[in-house]
């Protein structure tokens, strides 16, 4: 039996604004979106699992370097929701093209287009139900979400490589492909630019406080608020979570090892120098606070085991599990004169779940690297 | 024409890339599936519906149709990103995380966007009448 195409496609679109120029105007707000949502999302990563090499490398400045570009990635991926559904709207009567496929070229392009749309989709879902510690899939977030981020990055570019020159026609008012669309759509499709413009700036203020302290008066749907922690500050993992109580604190003692090893109970630490320093949290997940941190200096506690100028640390949480209870800490980080091995918090002795007794606090680094509950300190 | 083979080139190895990352991963036909699940859900529900709305703001006439698509084109955004936190299974032993009261937030801002919409409509309704006046 042969199978025949019907000549005409089994559905149409009047309706208005589903053209080049609209999904240009959109597209290229997208793409900025995505293209800060990437590059950030990359330094994070890198920042938070980094490569031998690498390690010693990563600068501790400016200590609110992560504290921006984590909030960045969140936000311009927030910011990103209402340009994807508004570009994948302008450009939805294309799913319906007829004849389906008219080549082996056509065939492979709406193929990128397709996983150029379920990569966008799919990044946006698992990022934002990250932020709210909610994962219903049967994977592995980090991995998985960094996967696909590069099958989105390449799937633009290609798709942007393929459509160049009807964006180049549709580019600016005077293009020549603008030009060509009826005239009396010009007023409606600056008001749908408008309205999406107006949803962008909607989902970026109730959830921006989050991580702009000034803005929290405006946070309505953000998962974290900087007016709701304890000690004045949010916390992500509970001394539950972690399985510490007071009771498994009970004989604590800070083991440093190294060429010089020795032990210091908490007395003994609060009888070192203490120093104070304003540093903030900033989480993986967006949200970020500054607080004032008051320690000891992790330089002087590997200097006094024997670690050089050169030494980096290793530190060990006292929590019985976690995928962080280990943490390598660079060069540039162990030496910084604003890390510390923090004992007090906004003026007040580390709550539990701020990681009493002894907590690290490190410029421009990620949340889940602020090792709580420390039992040990390596000279690496 | 030279340089658009180099970048869809670069695109299509960046993808790649990506797409063996993925592979490598357990069970990579389960991500799979979850990404095929997104494009079915957007395009064959999120989509349709929201043609359906446009159907209507088309219905709303020519002079109201720019301030009633913005006003959905917000409400439907702010409702997509409270989803979560409005369906998450509660549970979490850690009063810090989502620590607003959501519902109302969300109702608070519909409630916003009608009143806004209203008001701009009034206000604009208005003004042409005091212009046919004059």
């Amino acid at each position: 039996m042969r199978f025949t195409l019907p000549s005409r496609p089994p559905v149409t679109f009047k309706a208005r604004l589903h053209d080049a120029r609209t999904a240009t105007a959109i597209g290229r707000w997208l793409g900025l979106a995505m293209a800060v949502c990437f590059a950030t999302g990359v330094l994070s990563h890198y920042l938070q699992h980094p490569p031998g090499w690498l390690a010693d490398r990563l600068p501790s400045r400016p200590y609110w370097g992560y504290r921006l570009t984590q909030g960045l990635h969140v936000a311009s991926g927030i910011a990103a929701v209402p340009l994807l559904l508004a570009k994948l709207w302008a450009v939805y009567p294309r799913l319906f093209a007829w004849p389906p496929v008219r080549s082996a070229l056509h065939a492979l392009e709406r193929i990128s287009v397709a996983v150029l749309v379920a990569a966008g989709l799919f990044e946006l879902f698992t990022g934002l139900l990250n932020t709210f510690q909610w994962y219903p899939w049967p994977f592995n977030f980090v991995p998985v979400h960094y996967a696909v981020a590069w099958l989105l990055l390449g799937s633009l570019i290609l798709h942007v490589a393929v459509q160049w020159p009807k964006i180049r026609d549709h580019f600016t008012l005077r293009s020549p492909g603008t030009l060509a669309l009826p005239e009396a759509d010009g007023p409606d499709r600056r008001q749908l630019l408008l309205g999406v413009t107006a949803a962008v700036g909607a989902v970026t203020l109730t959830t921006v406080g989050q991580s702009v302290t000034a803005l929290a008066p405006l946070e309505l749907f953000g998962p974290r608020s900087p007016s709701h922690g304890v000690q004045g500050l949010p916390v992500n993992r509970t001394a539950t979570a972690a399985g510490v109580t007071e009771a498994s604190l009970a004989d604590w003692r800070l083991t440093v090892d190294g060429p010089r090893p020795y032990t210091l109970t908490l007395d003994g630490l609060r009888a070192m120098p203490q120093h104070e320093v304003t540093l903030p949290i900033a989480c993986v997940e967006g949200w970020s606070k500054s607080a004032h941190w008051t320690g000891v200096r992790v330089r002087d506690l590997l200097e006094r085991a024997g670690g050089g100028p050169g030494a980096r640390a290793r530190v060990v949480s006292v929590e019985a599990a976690g995928a962080y209870r280990v943490m390598e800490m660079g060069r540039l980080y162990a030496q910084d004169p604003l890390t510390l091995l923090a004992l007090r918090l906004n003026g007040e002795v580390l709550s539990l779940d701020h990681g009493y007794p002894a907590r690290i606090i490190a410029p421009n680094r990620p949340g889940v690297l602020q090792t709580k509950w420390v039992g040990r300190l390596e000279v690496v | 024409m030279g340089f658009r083979y180099v970048l869809g080139g670069f695109g299509a190895a960046c993808a790649a890339w990506g797409g063996w990352l993925l592979f490598s991963q357990p069970e990579p036909w389960r991500i799979a599936v979850w990404l095929g699940a997104a494009v079915v859900v957007h395009d064959g529900l999120v989509a349709p519906l929201v043609m359906a709305l446009a159907v209507l703001v088309a219905l709303a006439g020519l002079r109201l149709r720019g301030v009633v698509r913005a006003a959905l084109a917000v409400a439907g955004s702010l409702t997509v990103i409270a989803l979560p936190p409005l369906l998450r299974p509660a549970g979490v032993a850690n009063p810090t995380v989502l620590p607003l009261d959501y519902p109302r937030n969300w109702l608070l801002a519909m409630a916003a966007i009608a009143l806004l919409t209203v008001a701009h409509v009034g206000a604009r309704a208005a003004a042409r009448r005091v212009r046919r006046r004059h």
